[in-house]
C-alpha cells in the first residue's frame, strides 16, 4: 500500500495530469497517513501571502510579457547590432547578448524564442550563416541568461531554499552575484563558437557606424535606463528584488502604454491575462509544494534518501556527477519552475550533507536545467522552436547538437568548480 | 448555463486586471513614499502580499480555463487519439477531485478564522482575504470536471471530419 499510492501518482503525472494536483495529492496522502488535519493544506497555501519576495513574480512576469508584445525586441536587436555588430561573428554575438538580456528579464518561458527568434533567424540568414547554425543558436539562446538577475528561476530557488531554514542562509542577492560569472562563461563559450563559425563569411562584418550607433541609442532612449537602473540597483544592493520588480513593472507599463503607445488599452488586459496565467501556474505549484515540503521534512525523507545514497556514494565528486546526470534527465521532463519547487527540497539537504554550498547548488541546478530546455528528445524549447520556425523537430535536434556539447562542457565546469559561483560573494 | 459562465469569466478577468493594476500602482507608491518621505504606509506591504495570493489563484483559474497548467505532456505526445482521450479524462477527473478536496478543507480553515476573529493586519480580519482559497479551488474543481465530461463525450479527432 505504501508504495502503491506514490506509484499511481507518478503514473498520473506521466499521463499528463496537472503537476500541482499530483503534488497536492502526495502531500495530502502524507498528511492523512500522519493523522494531520487536511486543513493544513489551506494554511500552507496561505503562506504565499506571507512571503514578501513573491511580490516580484507577478510584477516581473507582467513587465516581461509587456516588453515581449511591444517593439522593444526590435530596438534591442538594433542597438546591440550597432554596438557589437562590427566584431567577427558580430551578428551571432548580437543574437546571444540580446537573448541573454531578454531572458533574464522575462524568465525562460519560451518568450525569447517567440519574440526575438523571428527577428534573428532571417537576419542571420541574410548575413550568410548556415540555417542549422541559426536555428541552433536561437533555440539555445532561448534559455541563455537564466543565471543573470533578475531571472525568475533564480528568485524562485531563493524562495524555496529560504523555506528550508538552512545553517547557511541563501539570500537572493547572493544568488544574483553567484550567477554572474557562470552566466558569462556560457555567453563567452557560445560567442567563441560563433566567431569560429563566422570565419569566411564576408558579408557578416560591417564597420562600426557612429551615426547608426547614435540613432539606435536615441531610438532605445526609453529602454536603456531600465537594465541600468534595475541591474545596477540590484547588484549594488540599493534595491530589494521586489522593489526592482515594482519599478520595472511601473516603468514598462508607462513607457509602452502611455509614452510609446505600442500596447493599446484594448490589448493591455489580454497581456495581463496571459502573464497572470503563467504566474498562477507557478504560484499554485509553489503553494502546494510548500505543503509537500513540510510533510517531507517532518517525515525525515531527505535524511532517509541521504543515508541510502551514502551507502553507495561516499565522495562529493561522484555525487555531483550522478546529480548532473539526474538533472539532465529531469530538466528535459520537467519545466524549470516545477523542477525547483519539487526537487530542491529533496536535493538541497542531501547536497549540504556532502558539503556543497547551497548557493553553488542553486547555480549548478539552474545551469543543468538550462541545458534541459533543449536536450533531445523532449526539451521544451525544441518544440517551441519547431513550432515557431515551422521545422521538423529532427532538424532542431541536429541543429542544437554542437551548442549542446559546448554548454554541457560549461555546465560541467560550473558544477565541478564551486569557486566560479562563489568568487563574488 | 452559458450566460452564467460568461458572466463568471468576465468577473474573473475584470478582478484580475484590476488587482494587477492596483498592485503596480501600490507597489510604486510604496517605493516613492519610502524613498521620498523616509517611511512607507504600513498597510501597503501586507496588502501587496495578499494580492499576490489572489492574483496567483485567479491566474490559476484562468490557466484551468484554457488548459494551460504545467504538466508533463510526454504520454499525450506519444500516444494515439483514443489513448490520449482516455488519459485526458482520467487527468481531469483526478485534478477535479483534488481541487474539490482542497476547497472543502480550506473552507473549514476560513470558517475557523471567522469564528475566532483572526486578524490579518491592522484591523483587517483574515477571513475575507482567505476566502479566495476555497472559492478558487472549488471553481477549478468544477472546471476540471466539466472538461473531463467534454473529453468523454467529444468525438475523437479522426472521426469528427
Amino acid at each position: 500500500m505504501s508504495i502503491l499510492v506514490p506509484l499511481i501518482l507518478l503514473l498520473l503525472a506521466l499521463a499528463g495530469a496537472p503537476l500541482f494536483a499530483v503534488i497536492a495529492a502526495s502531500a495530502m496522502w502524507g498528511f492523512w497517513q500522519a493523522d494531520v488535519d487536511l486543513m493544513t493544506m489551506a494554511i500552507n497555501i496561505y503562506q504565499v501571502a506571507e512571503m514578501p519576495v513573491l511580490v516580484a513574480i507577478p510584477l516581473f512576469t507582467f513587465a516581461g510579457y509587456l516588453l515581449g508584445e511591444s517593439k522593444a525586441p526590435q530596438r534591442l536587436v538594433r542597438i546591440t547590432d550597432a554596438l557589437l555588430g562590427w566584431m567577427p561573428g558580430g551578428l551571432a554575438i548580437v543574437a546571444l547578448a540580446a537573448c541573454a538580456l531578454f531572458t533574464a528579464f522575462t524568465g525562460a518561458s519560451g518568450v525569447t524564442i517567440v519574440a526575438l527568434g523571428a527577428l534573428l533567424v532571417p537576419a542571420l540568414h541574410k548575413a550568410g550563416y548556415k540555417e542549422s547554425f541559426n536555428l541552433g543558436l536561437v533555440t539555445t539562446s532561448g534559455s541563455l541568461g537564466l543565471l543573470f538577475a533578475p531571472s525568475l528561476p533564480l528568485i524562485l530557488y531563493g524562495v524555496v531554499a529560504q523555506q528550508m531554514a538552512l545553517e547557511t542562509p541563501v539570500s537572493i542577492d547572493d544568488l544574483f552575484l553567484a550567477g554572474l560569472l557562470p552566466g558569462l562563461l556560457m555567453l563567452f563559450a557560445l560567442s567563441a563558437y560563433s566567431m569560429w563559425q563566422s570565419r569566411g563569411l564576408e558579408r557578416d562584418q560591417h564597420p562600426f557606424d557612429k551615426a547608426e550607433a547614435w540613432a539606435a541609442i536615441k531610438d532605445s532612449a526609453w529602454e536603456i535606463p531600465l537594465p541600468i537602473v534595475v541591474l545596477g540597483g540590484i547588484y549594488s544592493g540599493f534595491f530589494a528584488v521586489s522593489e526592482a520588480a515594482a519599478l520595472t513593472a511601473f516603468y514598462v507599463l508607462i513607457v509602452s502604454v502611455v509614452i510609446r503607445r505600442e500596447i493599446s488599452l484594448v490589448k493591455l488586459p489580454l497581456v495581463m491575462r496571459d502573464s497572470m496565467k503563467l504566474v498562477g501556474a507557478i504560484l499554485l505549484i509553489l503553494a502546494v509544494s510548500m505543503a509537500s515540503t513540510n510533510y517531507m521534512i517532518d517525515a525525515g525523507i531527505p535524511e532517509q534518501i541521504f543515508s541510502f545514497i551514502q551507502q553507495h556514494v561516499s565522495d562529493p565528486l561522484t555525487f555531483l556527477l550522478l546529480l548532473t546526470l539526474f538533472l539532465l534527465v529531469l530538466g528535459m521532463m520537467l519545466d524549470i519552475f516545477s523542477a525547483i519547487v519539487i526537487m530542491i527540497p529533496i536535493i538541497l539537504p542531501i547536497a549540504v550533507e556532502y558539503g556543497i554550498h547551497p548557493i553553488h547548488l542553486g547555480i549548478l541546478f539552474l545551469a543543468n536545467m538550462q541545458l534541459g530546455y533543449f536536450t533531445p528528445p523532449v526539451g521544451m524549447n525544441l518544440f517551441i522552436a519547431s513550432f515557431r520556425f515551422n521545422k521538423p523537430v529532427m532538424t532542431l535536434y541536429k541543429a542544437t547538437l554542437p551548442f549542446f556539447a559546448i554548454l554541457l562542457l560549461t555546465v560541467l565546469i560550473i558544477t565541478f568548480w564551486p569557486g566560479l559561483s562563489l568568487a563574488l560573494l | 448555463m452559458t450566460a452564467l459562465t460568461r458572466i463568471l469569466h468576465r468577473a474573473e478577468d475584470g478582478l484580475l486586471v484590476l488587482l494587477l493594476l492596483a498592485m503596480i500602482v501600490l507597489a510604486g507608491v510604496d517605493i516613492l513614499a519610502r524613498s521620498l518621505f523616509g517611511g512607507g504606509l504600513v498597510w501597503i506591504p501586507p496588502l501587496l502580499r495578499v494580492m499576490v495570493l489572489w492574483l496567483g489563484l485567479l491566474g490559476a483559474l484562468l490557466a484551468t480555463r484554457s488548459r494551460e497548467h504545467i504538466a508533463i505532456d510526454l504520454a499525450s505526445r506519444l500516444s494515439g487519439p483514443t489513448l490520449r482521450r482516455v488519459l485526458a479524462v482520467i487527468s481531469s477527473v483526478f485534478a477535479a477531485g483534488i481541487c474539490l478536496l482542497i476547497a472543502w478543507h480550506s473552507n473549514n480553515f476560513v470558517r475557523f478564522a471567522w469564528e475566532f476573529g483572526d486578524i490579518a493586519f491592522g484591523r483587517v480580519p483574515a477571513w475575507p482575504l482567505q476566502i479566495i482559497i476555497p472559492i478558487s479551488f472549488a471553481l477549478m474543481g468544477l472546471r476540471f470536471l466539466l472538461q473531463g465530461a467534454q473529453d468523454l463525450v467529444a468525438k475523437p479527432e479522426g472521426e469528427s471530419r
